[in-house]
Formats: structure tokens, sequence, C-alpha cells
């Protein structure tokens, strides 16, 4: 029987669509080249729009929730662990190393599981006041972030570049160059682990071609910049986002409860206690 | 056809039946005709122009249980400058609300161009007798409304009775003679072309200042299709007549690139006379906010966020 080829798309709203554009680009896996997404500026624009939307039904789930969300996309994973150590072998790990690797990646992803309905009160705290007052520093998520996720032949590293702001109730959009067959083979166990359509979308593409409208949209709260980039992108990326007040995390950390940090803002409330 | 002009812009009840008689609309041409206007390519300061356009032409609406007088002083503030951070932005056409809300709209839009629409005839269903649809819209006019958005009687529409329906138009219209008289067909209801054709022509036989195409209280809301038929409608109205009718196209146009279509087809039909206020009405809520969005992203070329805007 011949084998079936799968093509890859890109994963935005809870839907699996081409680039508008039509266009690919190659990856090599093992002796053979898989065509996926080239990601174009509109599809970039689509994907806030999906993001959005995203935002506001992942808020709406309880942190609680979320860990059962999340808890379930480690069961899917699972699930399908050979296929993943197959694309790790076939991007040029060994088998011991590529069983390594995804062990670990379901180690983080229970991790991050647990520590959705966790962070908040880790993170926020009873400010001692001189008054009548309570003072609390209540944690909020920031909003729709970007993700440029490392190149790295690594299920675990993709996964720790995506989980902090999404389990923080962010709503993620994640790119991706090389690592991208990963990514978008994960997309599929997204899609069946409840999380809501737009909260976490994956794109796969080459950053330099839509650099300029991700920094300057207003609609994206933050950039997390995990992969290394040259100085030059990095001015551009800070100079256009000066103009709104989107946050730039170049290299920000990607483990424990330090990662999550960029992800959250604090309001601080304020309530009388009486005497 | 032989008619007879009654007043300026109405035409006796027997016309109007010669008008209506053997109605055929070409559905397969119809679509491909409104799909081809669609892909028209706006290039770069024609659509900063057709942006400006469609705020000129915006009827900022709101139209719920809920709304308080504290809400219609936040819309009709937003009316009169949409966007506060670019002066260049002009002010809308009108706000619409119901009547018990029109002196408070009234009252703060007096120092501007701004004009105050509202709702009446027991908007949105009009199931209600003639009698008190003309209370409904006196109230409205005695509170300072300068236009009125009246539904059609769809009851009678669809029992076959368009003379009911025709004279109820004419009977608010008296109402109306010093205030622009605007007639919601709701064609999301009407269910065929053909039916859109002909609730648009008699009620600009009745006297209609405007057609519009809905309430926003339903699903179905304007299409493009109904609002190339309600053009082709007022086009031949002014052939037999002479009288230049208006049309607002109402519910679910929520993006710049839509409601530029409808200006593409409004030139194209009925030519650019028909381009402003006068003529041409969008009624919306949420349309305002992306076009200042798309204004914004053609001056920054950055695409913008909802939360640098004014709500309302």
């Amino acid at each position: 029987m011949n084998e079936i080829k799968k093509t890859y798309k890109n994963y935005v709203g809870g839907k699996y669509l081409r680039s508008e554009s039509g266009k690919t680009f190659r990856i090599a896996l093992k002796s053979e080249f898989y065509e996926v997404p080239l990601t174009s500026r509109k599809d970039v624009r689509d994907a806030v729009v999906a993001a959005k939307k995203g935002f506001t039904e992942w808020q709406k789930l309880t942190p609680y929730n979320r860990t059962q969300v999340l808890y379930r996309l480690s069961e899917m994973l699972e699930g399908n662990i050979e296929t993943y150590q197959q694309i790790l072998e076939d991007s040029g790990l060994s088998k011991s190393k590529a069983k390594e690797d995804t062990k670990q990646a379901l180690d983080s992803l229970i991790w991050y599981a647990g520590i959705a309905d966790k962070w908040e009160q880790m993170t926020g705290n009873l400010n001692p006041v001189a008054g009548e007052y309570f003072n609390i520093s209540h944690q909020e998520s920031l909003g729709i972030v970007f993700t440029l996720n490392s190149d790295e032949n690594s299920l675990n590293q993709l996964l720790l570049n995506i989980l902090p702001s999404l389990v923080t109730g962010c709503s993620v959009i994640s790119f991706n160059g090389d690592n991208s067959i990963m990514a978008l083979k994960l997309a599929e166990d997204i899609n069946n682990s409840d999380l809501p359509a737009g909260a976490l979308n994956i794109l796969s593409g080459k950053f330099d071609q839509i650099i300029d409208d991700v920094s300057n949209h207003v609609e994206i709260n933050a950039m997390a910049i995990y992969k290394q980039l040259p100085s030059t992108d990095k001015k551009i990326i800070r100079e256009n986002a000066s103009k709104s007040l989107k946050r730039i995390f170049i290299n920000p950390p990607v483990s424990g409860l330090e990662s999550l940090l960029p992800f959250i803002e604090t309001k601080t409330v304020w309530h009388p206690k009486g005497r | 056809m032989s008619l007879t002009k009654e007043t300026k812009n109405t035409l006796s009840w027997s016309d109007t039946v010669e008008l209506i008689d053997n109605l055929r609309v070409d559905e397969v041409g119809l679509k491909e005709r409104v799909a081809s206007l669609a892909t028209r390519s706006i290039k770069k300061d024609s659509k900063l122009q057709a942006l400006n356009y469609i705020v000129t032409m915006c009827d900022l609406t709101t139209l719920e249980g809920e709304d308080t007088e504290g809400k219609i002083g936040q819309m009709t503030a937003k009316a009169i400058r949409p966007d506060p951070s670019n002066i260049e932005v002009p002010s809308v056409a009108a706000v619409c609300v119901y009547p018990a809300l029109v002196s408070k709209a009234k009252e703060m839009t007096k120092n501007s161009n701004v004009k105050v629409a509202s709702v009446s005839s027991y908007f949105p269903s009009g199931q209600a007798p003639l009698e008190s649809k003309i209370l409904d819209t006196q109230f409205a006019i005695d509170q300072g409304a300068d236009e009125i958005d009246i539904v059609i009687n769809r009851k009678a529409f669809f029992e076959g009775d368009y003379r009911k329906m025709y004279d109820e138009i004419v009977a608010l219209k008296e109402v109306c003679s010093s205030v622009h008289l605007k007639t919601i067909l709701e064609v999301g209801e009407l269910r065929t072309y053909e039916n859109i054709k002909k609730a648009s022509l008699i009620s600009l036989a009745a006297g209609s200042d405007f057609i519009k195409t809905s309430t926003g209280k339903i699903s179905d809301g304007s299409s493009r299709e109904a609002c190339y038929l309600m053009a082709k409608s007022v086009w031949d109205y002014k052939e037999v007549t002479g009288f230049k009718a208006g049309i607002k196209v109402a519910g679910g146009i929520r993006d710049s690139k839509d409601a530029i279509r409808y200006l593409v087809i409004v030139n194209e039909e009925l030519g650019s006379d028909w381009l402003n206020p006068d003529y041409f009405r969008f009624g919306a809520s949420s349309l305002v906010d992306d076009v200042l969005k798309q204004i914004k992203k053609l001056k920054t070329n950055a695409y913008q966020s909802g939360y640098y805007f004014p709500r309302g």
C-alpha cells in the first residue's frame, strides 16, 4: 500500500488553513521534502483576529478548567508520542535522544498544566499598607502574545516556547521556522484537547517577511522571541513596538514560574477593611 | 406607461400598481453582477477617501431596550468627534435612537451638524394599528427628530394587501411632512428578490425619502444583492417621477471592506450624485470602529486595536 503523504497546514482559529497567498516553503525530513505554508502578512492579520476571539474564550474558562484542558493535551500528546519521536528522528536526532526529548516534553506539559491554576496566588499578594485598607496585587494576563519559536529540533523546546504565555490565559500566535513540521503536527493534538478556537494559533514561515507587520500591529500585546535574531531585527522590532504599548521579550526564561512573569500584568486593588 | 405625478415624490395607487405589475428579477445575472462589483481593487488614496465618505454617511445607531441617557450621551459625543486624536475625521451623519431618547440626543447634538434619527411605527415589528404608529411617529417628531425610520407593514405585505402597506406609508409621510422619512423593508424577511424590488417601489411611490434594508434586529441583515436591487428601484423610480430617493443599508455591515463594496454598487448603478449623506447612509453600530482603525492604519502603517478609540 502506498503511504499517504501529509499536507501540513497552518492552524488558525481552530481551522487548518493554507496560506491565503498559496505560497509554501520546503522543509526536508529524512530523505523527503515537505511543503509547508509560507505565512503571508495577511495570514498574520487573520491570525490576530482569531487570537482576539480566542482570548475572550480562553479567559472565560476558570484557571482550574485551563489546567484540565492542558492536561487533556498531554493525554493526546502521549497517545501520539511515537509520531513525534519519528519526526525528531527524521530531522536528525538519534532514537534515544528523540525518546528522551518527548519524555521531557510530556513532563514540561504536565508541569505547566499544573501551574495554570496556581500562578496567580504565587505571584499576587496582599501588600502591607498603613491604613484601613486591604491592598491586593491582582494578576491578569496580558492579552495576545506572538511567540517566535526556536528552530531547535525538539518537541520540549517548542512547548516551552508556547506554554508560558498560554497558561497565563493569553492567546498565542506561535510562529515557527525550521521546526514547523513539529509545530503543525502539534496543532492536530491541540485541536483535540478542548482548547477554545483561536486561543493557540500555529503558523509556519519566514519571520523576516512578516517582521514589520507583527511588530507594528497594535492589537498584539506582546512579542516573545525565543529564537536568536540578528541585532538589526531586534532593532526593527523594538522601534516598531515603541509606537504602541507592545511588550518585547527577547529570549525570556523558558522554565519555572519565572517563565510566566513576562505575560502577566499587576492590577492593584484597594479595599476598605474597617477597624 | 401614462403616469400622473401627484406631488413631488409620490405616485397614485393605480400608477403604483402599474409599476409593480409583472416584476421579474434575473437571479443569476444579479448575483454575478454584484459579485463582479465586489472584485474592484481600491487603491490607497481612493480608499482613504472612501473611508472618510463612510464616516460622513454613518448613522451611529443604538436600538436596545437597555439604552440609557448616559449611553446616548456617550454615543453622540463619538458621533460628533469620532476620533479625538485625528480632527480630520469628519462627524457622522446622524445618530439613530428610539423615540424616548430623541430629546437627549437632540440636546447633545445641538451645536453640531449631526442629525437625530428616530425609529418609529412600532419598530422593529410594526405590528400595531396605524393610529398607534402615527402617535409613535408624532411623538418622535415632537421630541425633535430630524429623520424618521419606519418599518413597512410586513403583515400586510405577506397577506398580499399591498394597498394597506402603501396607505400606511402615505399616512405616516403626512405626519413626517417636515422631516426625512426612511422606510425599512427588512429584506431578510422578504425572502425573494422580486419581493425586495416590489417593496422598494411601493415604499418609494408612497412618499419615502429613503428606503432602508433592515432593522438590524434579525440575523439576515443587509446584503449587497438587496442594496443593488434597491438602487435599481431608486433608478427606475427616478426615471418615472424624476425624484431622487436615497438608500440606507443597515444590519450586519461591520467592516470597512464590506462598506466600500456597497459604495461601489451605489457609484456604479446610480452614479456619484448618490455618494453623499443626503442620498446614501450606513446604519451601523460597530462599522465606524473598524473604519477609524483603517484610517489610522493608512496613516501609520500599523494595524490598530479597538481600545485606542472611543466606545459608544
